[in-house]
Parts: C-alpha cells; structure tokens; sequence
C-alpha cells in the first residue's frame, strides 16, 4: 500500500469517527435549543390561558383542537401552588404510528381563587427528522473530506513526494559496477534532503568499498603465487638432496598441497573477477565446437578414468558469451563429471540449439542439493578438490542470464544449462 | 648456455638459479627493469626469462626491447597472473613460451631446452644420450639405428627425462607434465607406471641400456653416468 494511501485511510478513519460523535452532540444541541424553544412557546401559551381564565374564558376541561391542539385545561376542586413543570413525554403519533418523545408544561395556576391545571405538549421537529439532516450534514461534509483527501494526497504524492520518488529511482537504477555514486537533486525539504545526502555519502562509500574489495582480490591472488611458487621451488630442490622415502613423501605432500592453495586462490581470483563483471564483453562462440575439441583433448584422460563417454551434439550451437567464460564453463562440467564419477562409469552430454547437459554416473550426494552451487560444498569433504567448480558455473550462468538445474536420479548427476539469451533461441523466435 | 633470469623476488630467484647451475648453465639475473634493459643491450643470451611484475616497468617492455635488438635470444615469460591477456601479449610480442608461477623447476628447465632446441638448432636437435638418439623435429627416437615405435606420450616422457637427467622426478611431476592440470582429476597415478615400463620395455628391446631407475616410494630417476 501507498504511504499516501494510507494516509488518507488514516484520515479518513480518524474524520469518520470524529464526525460520528459531532453527530450526536449535534443532535442533543439542536434537540435542546428546539425544546428550548418551544418550552418558551408553550410557557407563552399558559400565560395567554391564564389570562383568559382570568377574563373569565371558560375551557370546560375540553381539549381545544385546531391549531391550538394538545392543551388541557382542568379545574382543580383542590388548591395547589402555581408552578411550573417541564418535561419529556412519549406521545401517540398519529401518522408516522408509533410513539415520539414530546415536550409537555404543566402549569398549575390559581384564577379567581381556583386552580386550574394546565397542560400543553408537542414537538417541533420529529425527532427522526433532525436525525435526518444531522446525517444529511455529515454525509456533506464527509463527501467533501474525502474529495479533499484524495485530492491533497494526489497533489501530495505527485508534487511534495516528487524528490524522494526520483531518490526511489536512482537507488534502483544504482549498479555498482558503474562505479558513479548516486547525485540527488537539492530540495527544500529537510527530510528528504537528509535521505538524499545520505544515499549520496553511502553509494559513494559502497563504491569506495567495492573497488577495494576488487583490488585486494585480485591483488591477493597475485601476491599469493609468488610465495607459493618460492617454497614449492624450495621443497623441489630439497627433493634434490638425498631423502630416505619417508622423507620424501612428506615433501611430495607438502608440494601437492602448496599447488592446492595456489589453485584456490586462482579459482577465487576468476571467482571475484565474475561478480566484480569483468568478463562483460562478450561473441558468439561456437560451444559445439568448444566441446569437441575439448573432448578431443580430454580424451586420454577419459581411457584413464575407464569412462564410457557418449555425446549427442546439435550442429553450431552458438552462444552469445564471453569467451573465457564460455570456455571455463564448459571445462568446469567436464571435469566435474570425470571427477565425480564411479569406476568405469559413463558420461552422458546433450547439447541442444537451447541447453546443454552433462549426466555421470556417481554416488548420492551427501549434501543437499540446494547447497551444491554454493562455495566450498562438497560431497566428499576429504577430495582433493576445492569446491568451487560448481560455484563457478553458477556465477557464469547467472551473469549470462542461463538457468541452472542439477538434479539426481538413478544414480545418475545431471547438470542442466539452458541459454536463455543464446542466439539460435533468438533466430527460432524470431 | 648462457641465460639471462629478469625476477625481482630473491628467494624465487635463488630457487631457478640454484636449479639451472646444477644442469651447468651459466647464469645472470636482473632484479629490475633497469638492470634488465642494460643487461639485454651489453650482453646478448641464449635464453631469457622474464618475470611479468618486475620493480620500475612491466616485464613485457623487456620482451619488447629483447626483441628489437635481438630476435635469436629465446624467451620465456613467468608469471603469477593468469591473465589470459598477458598471455596472449607475452606471445604477441614473440615471447617462445609462457609459465605460470607456481611453476615445477624441471617443467621450467624442460620448457628451457624446448626452446633452445628451437630457436637455436631450427628444431632440429639430435639430443644423443650415449645409444639414444631423440630427433626433435621429426620426433624419431633411435637406439643405434634402430627406430623406436613411441607413442607421442612416451615420447614426451622420454624427452623430459633427457631434459632433468639425473633428477628424481616423482610420479606427481612427471604426471603434471604430461597431463597438466587434468592430473588433479585422476583417481591414482598407476598409469605413469604404465608409461614408463612401456617406454623401458621399448628401449630395452631396441638394445638401449636400462637407464630409467625406480627410485622406492618416490619416482624415477634417468640416470645417465
């Protein structure tokens, strides 16, 4: 919901209220200046039957109809004190058939030294009637309110909102590898001034962040090889010098171990190279022929695996990509497959003008399936593997905009890549 | 053989030299590109090699100035960047070959002989080692006369065991060099075994004395006297 939405439910909830209660004191007021009102009248009106009482008028305790109707004149055998009394009556009312709250007088006056009761009662206004405008009142005033709501909240949102919405839209249009920190327009509303400085101050500081994140990774990767290549240097010329078995294997341990870490830190380099979009420009590369040749080169190492390798490829299936990429992807499925795979077992690649996919036979996995692609997961904690292959084929698919699906059955691992961008997809479309 | 080693790190440096002396090279290094530069244009080598990242300019301007004045000297890039650009530029620029640190010192002395056997002899070395006789260009082996039926494989080991004559060569490094990286991918390394009885079984046949000796729990070594 809209906050300008919102508002002007708020508002509208709170005047409803408000205007629900002005209703009833509404009503109580205009009900007790119009009793007020007729109290007066009637008190004229006893005045005036005194008077004629004393002129010697006689009312024989008859009722008066016409337009002095509901006066009751009595005379009293018993004397009483003149007063007055006022109060509310529920009379008969003829045409709407039921009863209506009245307001009665008595009066008890003494003429010529007899009492006479007189009564009178009536209503000004039937009571439903001033219900009825009171509503009718409010019913106005709340139509214009909401008029003036909606219309206050449609100049609101599109005039005083205006500078915060065009902060909304710089902030979801900011890509960090533009590396331009986000410049808000200057307004005079504090508040939104202050929300634009501090987008400013905090995009800019993201910015500063990010290109150091990306300097120390790649410098890192950089810095790392060159120790490592010094103590593997070091280690292989101490395999120069006469080491009983024992010996040497530790050293041919330690040296498979610094080509572990010096593998790692590459990996992680490409890594952070791909999320940093590095590899942005892209051709159209030909991934059968990536296949095909790599298979060809791949191919010793398949007979030394003992892997059955069966491949059913469409003809020049071009993908528009980065070719380093394309070709890191590529080797990183393969490898997995031959990796991952059971004594004598079978590799499985289908490409398709749409997707490619690579089955191999293997174990269950040990992890869960959703975890696969994320960094350092792997099924066999103790494989000489890093665990960032898969991660690796995630971040080129999702930078290229392709779809990647694992799943497993029959012991079967099935990878899926589909290229959604790729250009035989386009052409079929079009 | 005369080599020119242009690498700013000490330790990286002692490392190659330590290597390349004991094979009977005559060694120089630069620790800069100043020194490089006024190294490549006083003195001419058989073989550079170049570290890309080097104090006071790229190890690329070396390559660019070394070949300008002098396109004999083979050249050989080193460098911890696996840039595929500096690759692909290093080669441009008619760098002979291209190694990424961290590099194995055999593969690094293999890769010198490689190119030394190309730029300085066309290619067409005869390496002879008593009886064998390695054709490099036609890719012929012979023991006295007798032409050897290698595969490229057997071939390649037989060649980088010519080039680290004397050396223990581990069952890893041997598998690296032949399969690179792939090597990682491999279950056990038996299939070396396979190769070198192979090959030994191939010499041996042809007359040729058994020069690959096991080394227990470590490798091989050929050991020539």
């Amino acid at each position: 919901m809209k906050l300008i939405s919102r508002f002007i439910l708020v508002y509208l909830v709170v005047t409803m209220i408000v205007l629900g209660i002005a209703g009833v004191i509404s009503y109580f007021i205009i009900m007790d200046e119009l009793n007020n009102e007729l109290k007066w009248r009637f008190m004229g009106r006893i005045e005036r039957v005194t008077y004629l009482l004393e002129k010697g008028k006689d009312f024989n305790s008859r009722r008066v109809h016409g337009r002095d109707d509901n006066l009751i004149v009595k005379k009293l055998s018993f004397p009483v004190e003149p007063s007055v009394e006022v109060k509310d009556t529920m009379v008969w009312h003829e045409r709407l058939q039921r009863m209506e709250p009245n307001l009665k007088v008595t009066a008890y006056r003494s003429v010529n030294d007899t009492t006479y009761y007189i009564s009178t009662y009536g209503a000004l206004i039937e009571s439903e009637d001033i219900t009825e405008a009171v509503v009718q009142i409010l019913l106005w005033i709340m139509g214009m309110m909401v008029i003036g709501a909606v219309g206050v909240g449609f100049i609101v949102s599109g005039r005083l909102f205006k500078p915060f919405r065009q902060t909304l839209t710089k902030i979801q249009n900011f890509k960090l590898r533009d590396k331009k920190p986000i410049t808000a327009e200057k307004t005079n509303i504090r508040e939104f001034d202050d929300l634009n400085r501090f987008v400013e101050g905090m995009t800019r500081k993201i910015i500063a962040d990010y290109k150091n994140l990306k300097e120390f990774a790649e410098n890192a990767s950089h810095e790392l090889q060159t120790p490592l290549a010094i103590a593997h240097g070091k280690l292989e010329l101490l395999t120069e010098t006469n080491l009983t078995p024992e010996q040497y294997r530790y050293v041919e341990a330690t040296l498979r171990t610094i080509r572990k870490l010096s593998r790692l830190s590459e990996s992680l380099a490409l890594l952070t190279k791909i999320e940093n979009h590095e590899f942005t420009d892209s051709a159209d590369v030909n991934i059968t022929e990536l296949i095909k040749d790599s298979i060809r080169s791949f191919s010793e190492l398949i007979k030394l695996n003992g892997l059955d390798v069966s491949i059913d490829l469409s003809e020049d299936v071009i993908v528009r990509m980065h070719p380093v990429l394309a070709d890191f992807m590529w080797t990183n499925l393969f490898q997995n497959a031959i990796k991952h795979n059971i004594d004598n077992g079978s590799i499985n690649i289908v490409l398709s003008p749409s997707s490619l996919r690579i089955s191999n036979t293997g174990k269950p996995l040990t992890i869960q399936t959703e975890s696969l692609f994320e960094r350092f997961k792997k099924a066999d904690q103790n494989s000489d593997s890093i665990g960032l292959g898969l991660s690796i084929i995630k971040h080129i698919s999702d930078q290229n905009g392709f779809h990647t699906t694992y799943c497993y059955e029959d012991n079967w691992h099935s990878l899926e890549v589909r290229f959604l961008n790729s250009q035989s997809n386009g052409e079929s479309r079009s | 053989m005369k080599l020119l080693v242009v690498e700013d790190n000490n330790d990286l440096l002692q490392n190659i030299l330590t290597y390349l002396e004991r094979e009977g090279y005559i060694c120089e290094y630069a620790r800069d590109y100043d020194e490089a530069f006024n190294k490549i244009m006083s003195f001419t080598y058989d073989i550079v090699l170049i570290d890309i990242m080097i104090p006071g300019g790229s190890g690329l301007q070396v390559l660019r100035k070394l070949k300008s004045v002098d396109s004999k000297t083979g050249t050989i890039i080193i460098s911890a960047k696996n840039a595929l650009d500096d690759k692909v530029e290093g080669l441009e620029l008619g760098a002979d070959d291209y190694l990424t640190k961290p590099f194995q010192l055999p593969e690094l002395h293999a890769r010198i002989k490689a190119v030394n056997r190309r730029k300085h002899y066309g290619g067409n070395e005869i390496v002879q080692i008593n009886e064998i006789e390695i054709n490099t260009k036609t890719m012929e082996v012979k023991v006295r006369d007798t032409l050897l039926d290698l595969t490229p494989k057997e071939y390649d080991l037989l060649v980088y065991f010519s080039s680290n004559k004397n050396h223990v060569l581990s069952k890893q490094t041997i598998a690296e060099h032949l399969w690179g990286d792939y090597v990682d991918h491999l279950k056990n390394l038996d299939f070396v075994y396979q190769h070198i009885k192979n090959l030994r079984r191939k010499l041996e046949k042809a007359g040729a004395k058994n020069y690959i000796e096991s080394v227990y729990g470590i490798g091989y070594k050929f050991r020539v006297r």
